[in-house]
């Protein structure tokens, strides 16, 4: 592989991890800023760019009002496919799996959306920061029921979640610690709890439609005795478990290997041990700053490596933003848009939908026969269209660069080139080139997308969506 | 959290209630409300995508009884609605609506009988790309708001073309996405610019006279106005959607006042709540005009936990009376103010 096609393999590499895929004019463009360059802009954005809002409340009714699940999820989705802040979306996306909070609970879209939000400001930040504002955020109050711990009377499930789904893990703390975690954390609820609480209950809409939350300290209801938490002692607030947590080097381990496992590899091998470790290094020197985390990740020589590359299966979402963006789909409001969340959750992972507290179990559990087939159709439905101004870009791209006449391996090449590049295995390539050689004109005309070699051009890239390399990311 | 309450026109009453869609009383994203001479009032619902095979007009009174309603569902076909947005009547006192994805006006009687449609999808003169407010004056000339064309187009009541002005763009004469669309007593035509945050005078010829507003939330400012409405003696009244508001000006565009809602429980709510005993007693010890933390003090993000502010002011209405109707497409009712 030449210098070029190295340099495009591994940013290719980088933006599916980092983000959703790149197109191949994005993909020229950070590789003229620079690996690193490029690797700092995702760490530090600026300000978020996407479709505007405005578009999109003015077209659809759902999600201005963000009543139900399928509008708010096709509202973030139509972030994620616009955005040119790809990290910003992916890392939200990160926490949410990770601090998962489900509408089935709270019948409250708004929420979940603001609680997204507080993702993407927080995301890259301290951890120490995070874990608060996740401790004052009002869908997780409810989620976990902190709503109902009271001074005297305490509900224990938002403490144990906090230690063993969020920080440190099962096997580090006592019981104790947990009954104490949950005693500091009384008096964190949210305003007008009670009214709240009912209508989520009930899903009640009415009078007029949701109304969405906010956190509220309620003094008088939080417990000021003396606790002991991981072996300390002292008259400790929610701020102070926190603060207790991140210190914990078993809270640096968790978070370095989740972060290692969604950007990196489903798998822990000996040669990932060391870049977690050395994600654990910076955790501590950056005071638990998760943007010098991943830089440790993106610029290390494992990450730039083979073993690396191809080492994740995609997530549903990652699989439909992924061809949405590459396929240029749902850059302007669009009809049905909120079918594109129906597609997430029929693939297994429901935007803001969550089967548990836990999560979504992902790697190898995200494909079964039902999954990938939902998948293969909604790529293929995709790129089969020729009007998809991603579809027609490659198609002129091809054709600016044969005008005329193109071979069959040339066509299959460059498709491969331009929906990644994706490196395939050669009986995969042998048969794209067989399903190619079927058509007995392939000829490219430049502004021609109507042709017979144009929709050739379309139905290889559904094929090369549906196969294994282009699942993997 | 104080309510700004310094209305020239006072608040009178609020209708509605969220409805799930498919039939009776209450509103489903209302988007637009019209008032006929025996003073029935018309709202188009137009309805989530989980709810949208309930499209529908629904016809009430100032009383609060529901009449009826009516309309043929979702689609494409003949009195069918994809996405509608207005409303008006015409001076046959035939209900004139426009659809920004079917790209015509589908025409209904009073009583709920389709009538008619026109209109196609295009760019050519007469054609539509997103057919959004919709007005009618006292000589049957129908101006619509050719949003995604950027321009105003005239026609008779019955579809045929008579001329347009606008292009795209921020200069005078020019539009970006057009919205809300009126005619005042003098035959002159206001139009809410929507992504120029502006409302631009004209008289029926389409010659430019002025302009009011710029972006901005401060008094006589606009992020994207959805409606403009003048009344019997040419104070106009403005949507403004993103600031979500409704601000009123002099006949000569000087700021006189602003409104963000004061919403009280419409007979309807009351019901609900009669036979909801536990949500009345939660709410009644609520504050539903809470404060707002920093990072979520917007119009949007404040009127969606505030209950009494307006919460996606699409439209507005004057009636005979000059009665002002703001309609709430996220808060399902209509809220109504005196003059």
């Amino acid at each position: 592989m030449d210098t070029n096609a190295n340099d495009m393999s591994i940013m290719a590499h980088l933006m599916r991890r980092a983000g959703f895929t790149a197109t191949r004019m994005e993909l020229e463009a950070y590789i003229s800023d620079g690996y690193e360059s490029t690797v700092e802009k995702l760490l530090f954005p600026g300000e978020p760019e996407n479709m505007p809002d405005d578009m999109i409340r003015r077209y659809h009714v759902d999600q201005s009002e963000m009543r139900q699940i399928e509008g708010a999820g096709a509202y973030w989705l139509y972030r994620m496919i616009t955005t040119k802040n790809p990290l910003e979306e992916k890392i939200a996306l990160f926490w949410h799996g990770l601090f998962a909070t489900g509408y089935a609970k709270l019948n409250q879209a708004r929420v979940l959306l603001n609680q997204i939000d507080m993702f993407r400001r927080f995301g890259l930040g301290s951890f120490k920061t995070m874990l608060i504002e996740l401790s004052k955020d009002p869908a997780m109050i409810i989620w976990l029921d902190n709503n109902d711990n009271h001074k005297g009377a305490i509900n224990e499930n938002y403490g144990r979640e906090l230690l063993e789904l969020f920080s440190m893990g099962i096997g580090n703390y006592s019981e104790n610690d947990v009954k104490e975690c949950a005693r500091a954390f009384t008096g964190w609820t949210l305003k007008n709890a009670e009214y709240m609480a009912v209508r989520a209950g009930k899903d009640s809409i009415w009078p007029y439609g949701r109304i969405a939350w906010q956190y509220q300290y309620r003094e008088e209801d939080h417990d000021n005795g003396i606790k002991t938490f991981l072996g300390r002692t002292g008259n400790f607030n929610g701020q102070d478990i926190v603060g207790m947590i991140v210190e914990e080097i078993a809270t640096a381990r968790f978070l370095s290997t989740r972060l290692f496992q969604y950007f990196a590899a489903d798998e822990i091998t000996d040669d990932s041990e060391l870049i977690i470790s050395s994600m654990m290094d910076s955790y501590f020197e950056s005071q638990y700053q998760v943007s010098a985390m991943l830089r440790t990740l993106f610029n290390s020589d494992y990450f730039k490596s083979e073993k690396c590359m191809y080492a994740r299966i995609k997530g549903p979402v990652e699989s439909v933003v992924g061809t949405a963006r590459l396929a240029g789909s749902y850059r302007k409001p669009t009809l049905d848009v909120h079918k594109l969340w129906f597609q997430t959750f029929f693939m297994g992972q429901g935007l803001l939908a969550p089967p548990t507290v836990e999560g979504w179990h992902e790697g190898t559990e995200w494909i079964d026969s039902g999954a990938l087939v939902e998948r293969i159709n909604f790529a293929a439905n995709e790129f089969g269209d020729v009007n998809k101004p991603g579809v027609k870009y490659i198609i002129d791209r091809l054709s600016r660069q044969y005008n005329g006449s193109i071979k069959p391996e040339s066509l299959v090449d460059g498709c491969l080139d331009l929906i990644g590049p994706i490196k395939v295995e050669d009986l995969t390539r042998e048969s794209l080139i067989e399903f190619v050689s079927s058509y007995n004109d392939t000829s490219l005309l430049i502004g021609d997308i109507n042709s017979i070699g144009a929709k050739c051009v379309a139905q290889t890239l559904g094929l090369i969506a549906s196969t294994r390399e282009y699942q993997l990311a | 959290m104080t309510i700004i309450k310094k209305n020239s026109s006072s608040y009178l009453k609020t209708i509605g209630i969220a409805n799930n869609g498919f039939n009776g009383r209450g509103f489903q994203n209302p988007y637009s409300i019209v008032v006929n001479h025996d003073k029935k009032i018309f709202v188009l619902n137009r309805c989530d995508p989980a709810r949208r095979t309930a499209i529908r007009i629904g016809v009430f009174n100032l009383e609060e009884d529901y009449l009826y309603e009516f309309g043929q569902g979702y689609g494409t076909e003949n009195g069918q609605f994809v996405w509608p947005v207005a409303m008006a009547f015409d001076t046959q006192g035939r209900l004139l609506i426009t659809d920004e994805h079917n790209n015509r006006v589908t025409i209904f009687s009073t009583e709920g009988e389709y009538l008619t449609k026109w209109g196609t999808t295009g760019t050519k003169s007469g054609q539509f790309d997103g057919p959004s407010g919709i007005a009618v004056d006292h000589e049957g000339v129908v101006y619509i708001s050719d949003q995604r064309n950027h321009r105003i187009q005239k026609y008779s009541e019955d579809g045929d073309f008579i001329g347009q002005w606008g292009s795209f763009g921020a200069n005078k004469n020019q539009f970006n996405y057009p919205w809300g669309i009126c005619v005042d007593i003098d035959a002159n035509v206001f139009v809410a610019d929507w992504r120029n945050d502006r409302i631009q005078k004209f008289n029926g010829d389409g010659e430019y006279l002025s302009t009011i507003g710029c972006s901005g939330d401060a008094q006589g400012q606009f992020i994207r106005p959805s409606a403009v409405s003048v009344d019997s003696i040419g104070n106009i009244y403005v949507a403004d959607w993103g600031n979500e508001r409704v601000q009123i000006f002099d006949n000569t565009g000087n700021f006189t006042d602003e409104l963000r809602g004061e919403a009280t429980l419409s007979k309807w709510a009351e019901d609900f709540l009669e036979s909801n005993p536990d949500e009345k007693e939660t709410r009644d010890i609520s504050d539903l005009t809470p404060d707002i933390p920093d990072h979520l003090n917007t119009p949007y993000h404040i009127s969606s936990q505030t209950e009494p502010f307006f919460w996606g002011p699409v439209s507005i209405y004057l009636d005979a009376d000059d009665n002002l109707y703001v309609v709430e497409s996220n808060r399902h009712r209509i809220q109504i103010y005196q003059k």
